[in-house]
């Protein structure tokens, strides 16, 4: 099989760049599910969730993150990944997640329905769940 | 050695004491200035990115941003939340009070005005000093003001915009330490909700740099093929409410800034007080031995005066 294109992509959180570099290949997910973007794909805006990040610097040298909510902006020039957080698997407390995911579920069962509070409890257990999954796998 | 000498000589040990620690204090201090200053520049190129997008999407999107529930001004102005930004240890000047000071006053002419005001703070100082004041504050973040991590932004801003969209609050402002320089800090009182439709659709307070050229050049050119996933008007009712966890965010980097820079001066303030303190006490102690072996030769002379 050919080699792949490498490009560009850049990953930006609030706290500072966490990669920077070329790559042949993103996966991540979207709001509609998952994607991967390979060289010169279709310009795109899209609205990230939490998940693994995955980017591939070659078939076999992968850099994995967990990755919170964010955008990805694919342009001709690159790839721009925005996220409020990136983690190395690695560095994730499960203990902390474990302390976040319940608080997160209970704050989910004292919100009404249809509140801004409920919504926003539903997004951090959904957060909380994804990186507890990640971080438990990178234990294992 | 007689009493007062040893008494001046044990103060100079304690002032020596007390400057040791106002040296190391001023120097942590110092430290942490600097990495707190790369954090705000940290956020920059985030922030003028989240723009850039906003800016694209609200160009492809539909609808118009203002008809988000973020933006509607409430009809009636009942409840006021203000947001404390303080620090969660003392020693800083005038870094924490100045701020309680400010958001009692501006609490004093709301509730004169007939509303209802819903505290809330950050950092230990001014969560004990609203709570002795008996004004307990509703949302209590403490633990972080040393660092503050986006995750503490964003948990403030939920709770914040929560508050409002649900309409527990009709109008929120936040108050804190804007970071100048190290010597300089100011207090700053701005409102979060309901968000200024300024700050998002004029660049204003230089987070684009560089960023509005090439926007324009090459938002034009592209926009039209642009693949948007979901939709670009549920990715703006996304983006949009970002710009008040930014907000809080840098807002949190700058208290820091300010409180390391506040503690740096003030501990250096006090490191020369006490460097003028040794100089006093130093020549007191000369001047109280000098008086003593005046004394004793004055005694030697009287004693073989006496002989003769």
């Amino acid at each position: 099989m050919a080699a792949k294109t490498p490009f560009r992509v850049e990953v930006l959180t609030p706290e500072g760049s966490c990669f920077d570099g070329d790559v042949v290949q993103i996966s991540t997910r979207t709001k509609t599910g998952s994607i991967g973007i390979l060289a010169r794909h279709q310009p795109l805006l899209g609205m990230l969730e939490p998940t693994e990040l995955r980017l591939y610097r070659s078939e076999s040298e992968i850099l994995t993150y967990a990755q919170g909510e964010g955008y990805i902006q694919v342009s001709p020039d690159g790839v721009l990944v925005l996220v409020e957080e990136a983690h190395e698997p690695g560095s994730l407390d499960v203990a902390d997640l474990r302390e976040k995911l319940r608080r997160a579920s209970d704050a989910l069962a004292s919100a009404q329905a249809g509140t801004e509070e409920a919504r926003r409890a539903a997004t951090d257990k959904r957060r909380w769940e994804t990186f507890l999954r990640i971080a438990e796998g990178a234990a294992a | 050695m007689s009493a007062t000498q040893r008494d001046v000589k044990n103060r100079i040990g304690s002032v020596k004491n007390i400057q040791k620690i106002t040296r190391a204090m001023e120097m942590v201090a110092a430290a942490r200035l600097r990495r707190a200053e790369q954090r705000i520049e940290h956020l920059r190129p985030y922030a003028a990115a989240i723009r850039r997008m906003t800016r694209q999407a609200a160009d492809a999107a539909g609808t118009e941003i203002t008809g988000l529930p973020i933006f509607h001004e409430h009809e009636s102005e009942e409840t006021v939340a203000l947001l404390l930004v303080t620090g969660d240890r003392g020693l800083a000047g005038a870094f924490n009070s100045q701020i309680i000071r400010a958001g009692l006053r501006a609490a004093r002419g709301l509730e004169d005005d007939g509303r209802t005001v819903r505290y809330s703070a950050v950092g230990r100082r001014g969560v004990s000093t609203l709570t002795f004041r008996g004004k307990d504050p509703i949302g209590r973040y403490v633990g972080f003001t040393d660092r503050p991590s986006y995750a503490d932004a964003r948990e403030i801003a939920g709770e914040l915009v929560t508050a409002y969209v649900d309409g527990k609050a009709d109008r929120v402002e936040i108050f804190y330490n804007g970071y100048i320089s190290p010597l300089t800090q100011e207090v700053r009182r701005e409102t979060l909700l309901p968000l200024q439709q300024a700050t998002i659709l004029e660049g204003g307070d230089g987070d684009d740099g560089d960023a509005s050229g090439d926007d324009a050049a090459s938002g034009a050119s592209h926009h039209a093929l642009v693949e948007y996933e979901p939709d670009a008007d549920e990715i703006l009712a996304r983006l949009i409410p970002d710009y008040v966890e930014i907000s809080i965010y840098r807002a949190l980097l700058e208290s820091t800034a300010s409180e390391h820079g506040a503690r740096m001066t003030a501990m250096r303030n006090a490191s020369e007080n006490a460097g003028e303190l040794i100089e006093d006490l130093t020549l007191e102690m000369n001047r109280a031995r000098q008086a003593e072996i005046t004394q004793e030769i004055m005694e030697v002379v009287a004693g073989a005066e006496s002989l003769t």
